[in-house]
């Protein structure tokens, strides 16, 4: 139950895109259209979950037994950087199709805020492992749905007109506003 | 000494790291609820942005072109660790209302990027003024945006309260939607802004061309 | 290509190990002021709820919770010379954006005497404006989220919308949050009156 609830929470209720402002950056840049959205969507989910299995357990055997809790974010973003690479260089070696697919989206993860955001806030949040791999899957689905209803939203826009002064990035953002609200409607989702 | 004004300045309006290159964008939308945080945010950023183009404009040339990410990476993380720290034990309040915000500094793409595009090929007088440039456009951004919505949304500035009682504050304001809706204004009125003085600016980088 | 390999080796040690001591020395010189400003805030804290408290003595044992999703991290006993003050309990408890770490103060009187906030994880300009000293759930009066227990009886239903005052659409905070005092105060009375009995 406690899962669900974790789950449901990370992917809509605490959205990390449109209630926690992170990844906003591969938000406007890869939002253009929906296969991009979901190829995107798959590649952060998959290093987000595998991410949080390797930080998760060098946090708590490693650096607080050697109080060496400083070293968080140091140690944490080397991680993330270099799981990005074998899954890279893992890729292109074995699956060269889906390389071909994913790979321009792996380069671009690294400096994703939100992996590394689901990184530290599972520590933070004092999640047991099960709950801290949860809380990724969901915030990592939570990022690939919000990608992709904002592509959809950005081809309406294309042919639609649009106020003068929100022309080319400002209209992107009021649509984020809007769609912003809306989420804000699964606050009560769960007691 | 012309030039040097020029990359400074190019950070404010132009190439605004926010406004217009649209990198680093996270932590300009979460923490401008209030002003303080703005300013907090914003001299955070600047700090490591301008510790590290100058710490990898040093050593530009020792620095082997295939780790350089790594290293750039070990040497963002270690200043924004230590922004982190001092936060954490001077100014323990801001530092809670910021959260993980401080920490993802190390990867704000503003610093990386102009790591990667600038301090590593410019000496470490250029690259210190291009930080100090680009993290005061970053500044004057989230000081704008974070006044805008602590006054609508709260009633306050800087804490203070600006209205008599009876004044209701827009929580729309304060809310993740209203953030976006004032970011979208800023881009809008940077687009204008640039526009105005594109005019003379751009004249100027025509003519230093020919 | 070995040379290669060595020179790039040679250099991310060097970097990572100078980055290594450079934080080992800064985390050297803050530690001691982090968790000083985490003693001094409870100290701050714990005189705002007691103001005529002379000493706050930790108790070790014998406060439960009558709730499993409350638990009662600390507790201490406030005292003015031999008279016995009341009770403060440091509680923690889940909220919206995880767990969220309260002190409440209960007076002999079975009232609360105050409520801090320590620490919350909530939506900022939402649940978090808890925390907020700015933020009023009642304009007129300038009371806080926290500020409205002050002088609430823990007989009292605390029950938000009725005799608690949510704030703004922030209904799962103030729940939670109500929840946690009411279930603190109660086991911090009820405390007090097996170890005060004689001496009030």
């Amino acid at each position: 139950m406690n899962l669900i609830k974790i789950f449901l929470s990370a992917f809509l209720i605490d959205n990390i895109v449109l209630m926690k402002f992170l990844a906003l950056c591969p938000f406007v840049g890869m939002s253009t259209d929906v296969n991009k959205s979901i190829g995107m969507g798959l590649a952060v989910t998959f290093v987000t979950v595998l991410a949080t299995s390797v930080t998760y357990p060098l946090y708590y055997l490693v650096l607080v037994p050697f109080n060496l809790k400083f070293l968080q974010i140091l140690v944490f973003i080397l991680v993330i950087a270099s799981l990005v690479q074998l899954v890279e260089f893992f890729l292109k070696k074995n699956v060269p199709g889906l390389y071909a697919s994913m790979g321009i989206y792996l380069t671009l993860i690294t400096t994703n805020c939100a992996i590394l955001g689901v990184t530290f806030n599972n520590i933070s949040y004092k999640f047991n492992f099960i709950e801290a791999i949860v809380y990724a899957t969901g915030t990592a689905l939570g990022f690939m749905l919000a990608l992709v209803l904002m592509a959809g939203i950005r081809e309406r826009l294309r042919s639609s007109p649009v106020p003068k002064f929100l022309q080319g990035t400002p209209i992107i953002f009021a649509a984020t506003s809007l769609l912003a609200v809306a989420f804000m409607g699964f606050a009560n989702l769960i007691k | 000494m012309n030039s040097l004004w020029n990359t400074f300045k190019k950070g404010l309006i132009i190439e605004n790291p926010l406004l217009m290159l649209m990198i680093g964008l996270c932590s300009s939308v979460a923490v401008t609820t209030a002003v303080a945080n703005g300013i907090g945010m914003g001299l955070a950023m600047t700090f490591v942005l301008v510790c590290a183009e100058l710490v990898i404009s040093i050593f530009r040339k020792l620095i082997p072109n295939d780790a350089r990410i790594p290293i750039f990476i070990i040497v963002i993380a270690a200043f924004t660790t230590i922004v982190d720290l001092v936060m954490q034990a001077y100014f323990p309040e801001l530092s809670k209302a910021m959260g993980v915000f401080i920490p993802l500094i190390v990867v704000n793409c503003i610093i990386m990027g102009r790591v990667e595009a600038f301090a590593s090929k410019e000496k470490p007088l250029t690259a210190v003024v291009d930080a100090l440039g680009m993290g005061l456009g970053y500044t004057w951004v989230l000081i704008g945006i974070s006044t805008f919505r602590e006054i609508l949304g709260n009633g306050t500035f800087l804490d203070k309260q600006l209205f008599p009682d009876s004044f209701e504050p827009i929580l729309f304001f304060t809310l993740p939607p209203g953030g976006f809706m004032v970011f979208a204004l800023f881009i809008a009125l940077n687009l204008w802004l640039k526009k105005i003085t594109g005019r003379t600016a751009g004249n100027a980088i025509v003519s230093e061309k020919l | 290509m070995k040379k290669t390999i060595i020179r790039l080796a040679t250099a991310l040690t060097l970097f990572s190990a100078f980055a290594c001591v450079a934080l080992a020395l800064v985390n050297f010189i803050t530690e001691p002021a982090i968790n000083a400003n985490n003693a001094i805030k409870l100290k701050e804290s714990q005189s705002q709820i007691f103001p005529e408290a002379e000493d706050f003595k930790l108790i070790e044992n014998g406060i439960t919770s009558s709730d499993s999703t409350v638990s009662i991290e600390n507790a201490w006993h406030a005292v003015k010379g031999d008279a016995s003050l009341g009770i403060i309990i440091k509680a923690k408890g889940k909220s919206y954006g995880g767990d969220a770490v309260l002190l409440i103060g209960v007076g002999t009187d079975r009232r609360i005497t105050g409520v801090r906030v320590l620490s919350l994880n909530d939506t900022p300009g939402l649940g978090a404006n808890a925390t907020k000293p700015t933020y009023f759930v009642d304009r007129s009066s300038r009371t806080t989220f926290p500020g409205q227990f002050v002088g609430k009886s823990i007989n009292d239903p605390f029950t938000v919308k009725e005799d608690v005052i949510p704030i703004t659409a922030s209904t799962i905070t103030s729940k939670a949050l109500t929840n946690i005092i009411k279930i603190s105060a109660q086991a911090g009375s009820a405390w007090l009156e097996a170890h005060t009995a004689g001496g009030n």
